[in-house]
């Protein structure tokens, strides 16, 4: 069975497939979690706390995740644009949901050479 | 929870990347740990013998040298002869008979004595006198005395006809070989004693002479400083008898008059030991004036 990462509160819980995260985004104290559904869940944890809970629940499986800057975390299996000097990032799956986010020059290039690199 | 690094805007960040992997169970760890001990201690023990067996190598093995060792010969005591008395005891002879090279010797240590020249015939009954020997040869054509010769500070005779030479100057007993000595001049000066006969040893090696055959043969010797006469029980070549007084680990040594010549040594009882013939001047046969003696007398 896959991994789930278990995000819980002392009043809810969320359980979801990693692969069901198009991204997270930080929103001061809490963070925003984007699904492929569409569906938008607030959390009340920072992006740094969900970063951890996504390394100590999903170890080496979390790696489909890359967190960009301090604001964002995406999955990389949704990147599907990246424009440097627009800074501007779209994640898709081309079917049924697409997302554009935001991130520095810098980092945008960064991602797009990791890219490369590991389609090399 | 892991805690992560802080993170710029302009950095990224694979998330589970250098994660740590679920922890081995503990037994495996337990596992892990003692074979891990094992080789350790096993490791331990291979240092420690194969340090031993090094020890063991360096024990038995000398190390290299850069240079080639020198060997440090023991240092061998020197071993007198005679053998040490007081210095107040009464002055006597001391016989030690010896086979050298399978020459019979008589070796004649004088203790406490001091040695002196003598022209003429030894008085028997003179109980100071502990040994005394003829020391220079009397020459046949004219009776005089061959080689030089000083007696208590007087030359009496002169010339080299014979190379070796024995000097008694303030108690000091030198001999050795040489045309020409300063210790002529200095026994001169100083009222010593001096006379020369053949060489038979120089520096702990033989003095060949050109003389011909067979006698009793006698000598005053020099060894590392101890002085003392020696004469053999069977007739020698001068080679011979110069040989074993090297063996006996003689440095000098000059020839006394051998054969049947007359002297006398006493030993530390008082017993008188005569050899030599003392009636051999009897009859016709008259005892030529010149005849000398080296006389070792009691010191005072």
């Amino acid at each position: 069975m896959k991994k789930q990462l278990v995000i819980s509160t002392s009043i809810d819980l969320v359980r979801i497939a990693p692969e069901r995260i198009v991204y997270i985004a930080s929103d001061g104290n809490y963070s925003t979690l984007v699904q492929t559904d569409n569906e938008v869940r607030m959390l009340s944890y920072q992006l740094g706390q969900i970063e951890k809970m996504i390394s100590s629940q999903l170890g080496s499986e979390g790696n489909i995740f890359i967190r960009i800057g301090k604001s964002l975390i995406i999955n990389r299996s949704y990147i599907y644009y990246i424009n440097i000097p627009k800074q501007k990032l779209i994640l898709s799956d081309v079917v049924s949901f697409n997302h554009t986010v935001t991130a520095s020059k810098e980092a945008l290039k960064q991602l797009k050479e990791l890219i490369e690199k590991e389609t090399k | 929870m892991e805690e992560l690094k802080e993170i710029c805007d302009d950095q990224i960040r694979v998330i589970g990347e250098g994660a740590s992997k679920k922890p081995l169970p503990r037994r495996v760890w337990i596992v892990i740990l003692t074979v891990l001990g094992i080789v350790i201690a096993g490791v331990i023990i291979l240092i420690v013998s194969l340090y031993k067996a090094e020890q063991a190598r360096k024990l038995t093995i000398p190390e290299p040298a850069l240079f080639e060792p020198v060997e440090v010969q023991e240092t061998v005591e020197h071993t007198w002869i005679g053998e040490s008395i007081d210095s107040l005891a009464t002055g006597y002879t001391e016989m030690k008979d010896t086979l050298i090279n399978d020459i019979p010797m008589r070796i004649f240590i004088p203790h406490n004595a001091e040695l002196s020249l003598h022209i003429g015939k030894m008085n028997k009954e003179d109980k100071s006198v502990i040994y005394t020997a003829q020391a220079a040869d009397v020459r046949a054509d004219n009776g005089g005395i061959v080689g030089a010769f000083v007696l208590k500070g007087e030359p009496r005779a002169w010339g080299l006809s014979k190379k070796g030479f024995c000097a008694s100057i303030n108690g000091e007993v030198t001999m050795g070989v040489a045309e020409n000595s300063p210790l002529f001049e200095k026994a001169t000066e100083e009222g010593g004693y001096f006379f020369r006969q053949y060489p038979l040893v120089s520096n702990g090696k033989v003095v060949e002479n050109e003389l011909k055959g067979k006698s009793i043969r006698r000598a005053i010797c020099d060894r590392r400083g101890e002085v003392f006469m020696v004469e053999t029980g069977t007739i020698e070549s001068f080679h011979d008898f110069a040989q074993a007084l090297v063996d006996l680990g003689v440095d000098q040594a000059v020839s006394l008059v051998g054969s049947s010549a007359y002297g006398w040594a006493v030993d530390n009882a008082g017993t008188m030991h005569e050899f030599g013939e003392d009636n051999y001047y009897t009859g016709r046969r008259r005892m030529p004036k010149n005849t000398s003696y080296i006389v070792w007398r009691r010191k005072q």
